[in-house]
């Protein structure tokens, strides 16, 4: 029985790893006496069951979702001076991939869910726009049925950032594998995790695989040959092999588990707060579950006093940080209105595959109870 | 015979209570800028006798947020060595700037007494490298740095524990930049790098930079990068940077005995073995006649030389637009076609080298 004393952590990495240890310990040793560290067959294998699982040509392996992020948009053909429209309450790594080119970001605001509203996309293309880069927060892929007409009209490129939706699915297809470059994150906090830094993304076009596998390694096309500058972001070989058979292990039953977890909160938990919805088109897989209510301040508190582990993602959206405005000055383009309510009101419950029944019982109770008390 | 190139497979052979650390410490899930790598870190600088040292993601990255940290961007100038790995002048590319290069000496370092005239109204930066495990001349360069007000980012990838008239590398520049890459002197299993410095405001900044700017959880002050070291491979670095002092000992001991054995042999030229300096031979590389033959000969015979590297940076095609063209840096140029590496790590045995200096001594026979 779960004790109302002990804490219901947000993340509990080390219940994970009691999970996997008796699979992954013998996969890291093999690694270690084996001597090869950088790229090989470790990575390469990654990548084939990446591709595979995701039923897509192509996976490049890299050093982090943020990287990602950055060498797709340079294959795509973000330079300096253009600009690429997002959105403003990702994690500060999309906006950072399109400074570091120089270029500059165009936030859009988002629909309830947290996702890119498509209807806000055409009003934002200019001549300056070299790509569309949609965030597929919380694990549930936006709509990019609707993003990928406009943008195919348009001609510009869709670059995903599915760093938190690996599994997801849009309209039966995964997100990431709907754009021209989906990036994917395998942080230790992801669905999909390693146990370090590490990312990858996916595409159809061979020409941007190539381009990338040169971009990850210095730009070397062969030892002695630079083509084009690059950067160093290889997946480090144990984290290749890690990841490898958490996708073989681990990935689909942690999905499932996020989603049988996430229902039950929407089951159970009060009608006064908005929960995440899935239309007929979504299959999302929960990296985070995100409640919202205007009393988000005081149930956060209230939580904390229970023990209840809770998160906010994100407290300050991007172009309220000092870094945005140091840089770029206010941001005035559009009316973020859902962008600028969500960041007040949203709220991420424990949703990790390793919650107990009664644990979830537990969060919904103390939530229950906060707003029938409150009433 | 068979002479390996890698050594890696020896170097973990036995490795138990590593092994055993690490299994304690994936229990911990502290996996992003964890104790571990607090622990590194703060041997990492008392190694090297700076106050601060800060883990990032590769030695490349070490030099690109050292630049940055230091205010380098688009279109200023960085001054570096023409005869470097493509990542000393990828790390100035990738923040808008410019390398501007200059000729290297036979130690394998920037001529020093080149620099001042390529010092100009953009330049922003010097950036020596300490190539192969030898070091650029400090003594005659800081000086000069500090004349024009340029600070200096130190490329000691390849020399760990190098000296220079007995200042460690990495200790004497504005900051020092290390690779930890799996063959490189002092390694961990993965990318990794090590970025060294005495000034409390750069190693904030750098912490920054690392960490997508992040000052805590939720704010951003500056726009930064996810170029942190893995805290699972400061476990590594941990085990390994006790024996540090040793391998480099052990490095300069059979630079000596390759030495030995082969100087004097037609068609081989040692590089100069210089006093003020503390070589520790990331590289062993001496100057052949008919390389290229002398290459596939050795490789023939089982020795795996190699070449570092047959197409000078300035020379490569991404950074055609620059202009440069062969001939502009004599000495690294004659490098290029001459050079040749032998294995020369800690764990090889006599009778590899004996082997090794037997095979060259036989192709000039």
């Amino acid at each position: 029985m779960d004790d109302l004393n002990t804490a219901i952590p947000y993340v509990d990495l080390s219940a994970q790893w009691s999970e996997c240890e008796s699979g992954l310990l013998p996969v890291m040793l093999d690694v270690l006496r084996g001597g090869v560290y950088i790229n090989g067959e470790s990575v390469e294998g990654f990548e084939k069951r990446a591709a595979r699982y995701l039923g897509i040509e192509h996976c490049v392996a890299l050093n982090s979702g943020t990287d990602a992020l950055v060498c797709a948009l340079l294959a795509v053909g973000v330079r300096a001076g253009t600009e690429v429209i997002t959105t403003a309450n990702s994690f500060v790594a999309s906006t950072a991939a399109i400074c570091h080119l120089g270029a500059v970001p165009v936030f859009v605001d988002v629909l309830d869910d947290q996702g890119m509203d498509p209807d806000k996309i055409a009003p934002a293309i200019t001549q300056k726009t070299s790509a569309v880069m949609p965030v597929h927060l919380t694990g549930k892929v936006c709509q990019m049925d609707r993003i990928m007409d406009i943008c195919s009209d348009a001609g510009l490129p869709v670059v995903e950032d599915a760093a938190q939706c690996i599994g997801a699915k849009f309209g039966g297809k995964f997100g990431g594998t709907i754009g021209d470059i989906g990036c994917f994150s395998a942080h230790p906090l992801k669905n999909l995790n390693a146990l370090g830094d590490s990312g990858f993304l996916v595409t159809r076009n061979p020409d941007y695989a190539v381009k990338i596998e040169a971009m990850r390694n210095h730009g070397l096309i062969d030892r002695n040959t630079v083509e084009n500058f690059g950067y160093v972001s290889r997946m480090d070989v144990l984290q290749a092999a890690i990841l490898s058979w958490k996708i073989d292990n681990q990935l689909g039953l942690v999905n499932e588990r996020r989603r049988s977890n996430a229902t039950y909160y929407t089951d159970n938990l009060t009608s006064a707060i908005q929960k995440p919805y899935e239309s007929e088109d979504d299959w999302a897989v929960y990296h985070t579950y995100v409640i919202q209510t205007d009393k988000r301040d005081a149930l956060k508190y209230y939580l904390d006093s229970k023990l209840i582990g809770s998160a906010i993602h994100y407290p300050i959206p991007i172009h309220h940080q000092p870094a945005y405005i140091n840089k770029f000055g206010p941001y005035d383009r559009f009316q973020l209105t859902n962008t600028e309510r969500q960041a007040d009101q949203i709220l991420s419950l424990p949703v990790h595959q390793n919650l107990k029944p009664d644990q979830l019982a537990r969060v919904c109770a103390v939530v229950n109870d906060f707003f029938d008390s409150d009433q | 015979m068979h002479v390996r190139y890698s050594y890696l497979p020896q170097q973990f052979e036995s490795c138990d209570d590593l092994w055993a650390e690490l299994r304690e410490f994936v229990k911990t899930g502290d996996f992003t800028l964890g104790r571990p790598l607090v622990e590194f870190e703060r041997r990492f600088a008392s190694l090297i006798g700076t106050k601060h040292a800060v883990g990032v993601n590769s030695g490349t990255d070490a030099i690109k947020l050292s630049l940055k940290s230091l205010g380098v961007g688009f279109g200023d100038e960085v001054i570096t060595a023409a005869n470097t790995f493509v990542a000393t002048v990828g790390a100035i590319a990738e923040l808008g700037a410019t390398p501007v290069f200059v000729d290297c000496d036979d130690s394998f370092c920037m001529d020093v007494g080149q620099v001042e005239e390529k010092i100009g109204p953009k330049t922003k930066a010097i950036v020596p490298v300490h190539f192969t495990g030898y070091m650029t001349d400090m003594t005659g360069l800081k000086p000069l740095a500090q004349k024009h007000r340029l600070p200096i980012v130190e490329d000691a990838c390849q020399s760990i524990l190098g000296e220079f008239d007995g200042q460690k590398a990495g200790s004497i520049g504005d900051t020092g930049c290390f690779s930890l890459h799996p063959l490189k002197n002092l390694n961990v299993w993965a990318d990794g790098g090590v970025i060294t410095t005495n000034d409390d405001a750069i190693a904030k900044d750098l912490m920054l930079l690392r960490n997508h700017g992040l000052v805590n959880r939720d704010e951003v002050e500056i726009l930064g990068y996810n170029s942190r070291l893995d805290t699972i491979q400061a476990v590594v670095g941990n085990w390994l940077i006790p024996s540090a002092v040793d391998i480099s000992n052990k490095r300069i001991e059979n630079a000596g005995y390759l030495d030995r054995g082969l100087r004097g042999v037609q068609g081989v030229t040692i590089p100069p073995r210089l006093d003020r300096c503390r070589m520790v031979f990331h590289l062993y590389m001496f100057f052949a006649e008919r390389r290229d033959e002398l290459l596939s000969y050795l490789i023939g015979r089982g020795v795996e030389a190699k070449v570092h590297y047959p197409i000078p940076i300035y020379r490569q095609r991404a950074l055609s637009h620059l202009g440069y063209a062969e001939g502009d840096f004599p000495v690294t140029d004659r490098h290029a076609k001459s050079v040749l590496s032998l294995p020369c790590d800690q764990h090889l045995s006599d009778d590899e080298m004996d082997y090794m200096i037997e095979t060259v001594r036989s192709f000039y026979g």
